[in-house]
């Protein structure tokens, strides 16, 4: 017997999950609803293409109901789990259509300014001002540094491919990758401090 | 372990958080970080940045159709499932069942999804209903809201006209297209439709004689022979 709407959105993620698993459908509509903005925003990011990033949102999710039980809660929060989905599908995606190059604009400060209407709760707040306190930390990054990121993350490249991409040794490009992730951790923990 | 060793795999660490390793490097990482506490600390250190990425990026308003079609995919698993695991006989399912197995259907997405599609008219029907009707000068419409979208469906006469509002945009290369139940058979409406600019659709239905269901699903352009993606609207007509 599927939860009543109300009660699920009551529900934390995690207690979530199992009624997802347990085929729930109202469980998992609150779940799309708290999340299913940033898996589409994120699929978009990747495929750059609406229908595209609509298709692979739609299979992410179809994959998350049909193998609920794989999520494991020691191993982070649902919304992360599922964001790596998501990133997963449209990685494959990107790997489909051979040749397709990633996009490229961090930097499109306008475009960051946009807002869904959706979402305002106060957790979705504090996520956001997380996210903008990322897209300071990777707009402080040095280019090179960002770059490989980007590449890596979004672009669904290896480490190899990206140093062929760059003309740089496989090293230099890790070691970057390192780099990077090194300054976001630092200034995402002064900014919890 | 030597500092030196360590080294290399602190080099692949963010690499392989970053999903930019090999698949044979990255097991090769997977088996080290088993006996690694030091490279297990790191991960942990590392992830709240890793996590934040998928955080980052620029927010976007998902199409309003994703959920709809998510959903009635979703609700036609679950009833599917529900039907699979009680008693299957006599039930609307078991009929579609028997009449579609036959076909060797062109599904986009395997069988699966027509047992969606299938599942949704059933679970429509079993459960859902809620049409209205309403007599106007000899013309009887229905109407109902699925998925946001607002359905009416007007009978004149012999024949009926389907009118669809709140329509999300297709996207390219695909239209709408209308099926109907008769007499135990699934026959396509032969007007495709594409959603205006305010989201409202309509096809003509030459005769609703024998019509007990009528059903719209998203297909490719040029309409297909069968229904091929999960059903966006059901409608029970009444006899």
């Amino acid at each position: 017997m599927a939860v009543r709407r109300e009660k699920a959105e009551r529900l934390a993620d995690e207690e979530l999950m199992p009624l997802v698993s347990r085929k729930d459908p109202e469980a998992f509509e609150v779940l799309y609803d708290r999340h299913g903005g940033a898996a589409y925003s994120l699929a978009y990011r990747i495929v750059g293409d609406r229908a595209a990033a609509e298709e692979v949102t739609q299979e992410a999710f179809i994959s998350v109901w049909r193998s609920g039980a794989r999520f494991d809660a020691t191993r982070g929060s649902v919304r992360s789990w599922l964001l790596s989905v998501v990133r997963n599908r449209a990685i494959d995606f990107l790997r489909s259509k051979a040749g397709k190059a990633p996009k490229l604009d961090f930097d499109d400060e306008s475009a960051l300014e946009q807002r869904p209407a959706a979402e305002r709760t106060e957790e979705e707040a504090l996520r956001r001002e997380t996210a903008t306190e990322v897209r300071g930390a990777i707009g402080n990054l040095p280019g090179e540094q960002a770059k490989v990121i980007e590449l890596a993350y979004f672009g669904g490249f290896s480490h190899s491919e990206i140093a062929e991409i760059l003309s740089l040794p496989m090293g230099t490009v890790k070691g970057r990758m390192r780099l990077g992730l090194e300054k976001i951790r630092g200034e995402l923990a002064e900014g919890l401090a | 372990m030597s500092g030196s060793d360590h080294t290399r795999w602190s080099e692949d660490l963010a690499a392989y958080m970053l999903g930019a390793l090999a698949p044979g490097e990255a097991r090769e990482f997977e088996q080290h970080l088993e006996g690694c506490e030091r490279c297990r600390n790191e991960m942990r250190w590392f992830e709240p940045a890793v996590n934040s990425l998928s955080e980052s990026v620029e927010r976007r308003e998902p199409p309003p159709g994703l959920r709809a079609a998510l959903m009635a995919e979703v609700r036609a698993d679950a009833r599917a499932a529900e039907a699979e695991a009680g008693a299957e006989g006599g039930s609307l399912l078991g009929w579609i069942r028997g009449n579609f197995s036959h076909r060797g259907l062109r599904l986009a997405a395997g069988f699966a999804s027509l047992a969606l599609a299938i599942a949704a008219v059933a679970g429509y029907e079993i459960g859902k209903g809620g049409s209205d009707s309403e007599g106007n000068g000899g013309a009887v419409t229905l109407s109902s809201r699925e998925h946001g979208i607002d359905v009416k469906m007007v009978r004149k006469g012999e024949g009926g006209t389907l009118h669809l509002a709140n329509v999300h945009q297709l996207p390219p290369g695909k239209v709408l297209e209308a099926w109907v139940r008769r007499e135990g058979t699934v026959e396509a409406v032969p007007a495709l439709m594409v959603p205006d600019r305010k989201g409202q659709a309509e096809t003509t239905i030459a005769s609703m004689k024998g019509v007990d269901t009528v059903m719209v699903t998203e297909e490719p352009q040029g309409g297909s022979e069968e229904p091929t993606s999960p059903a966006l609207v059901t409608m029970t007509v009444p006899s």
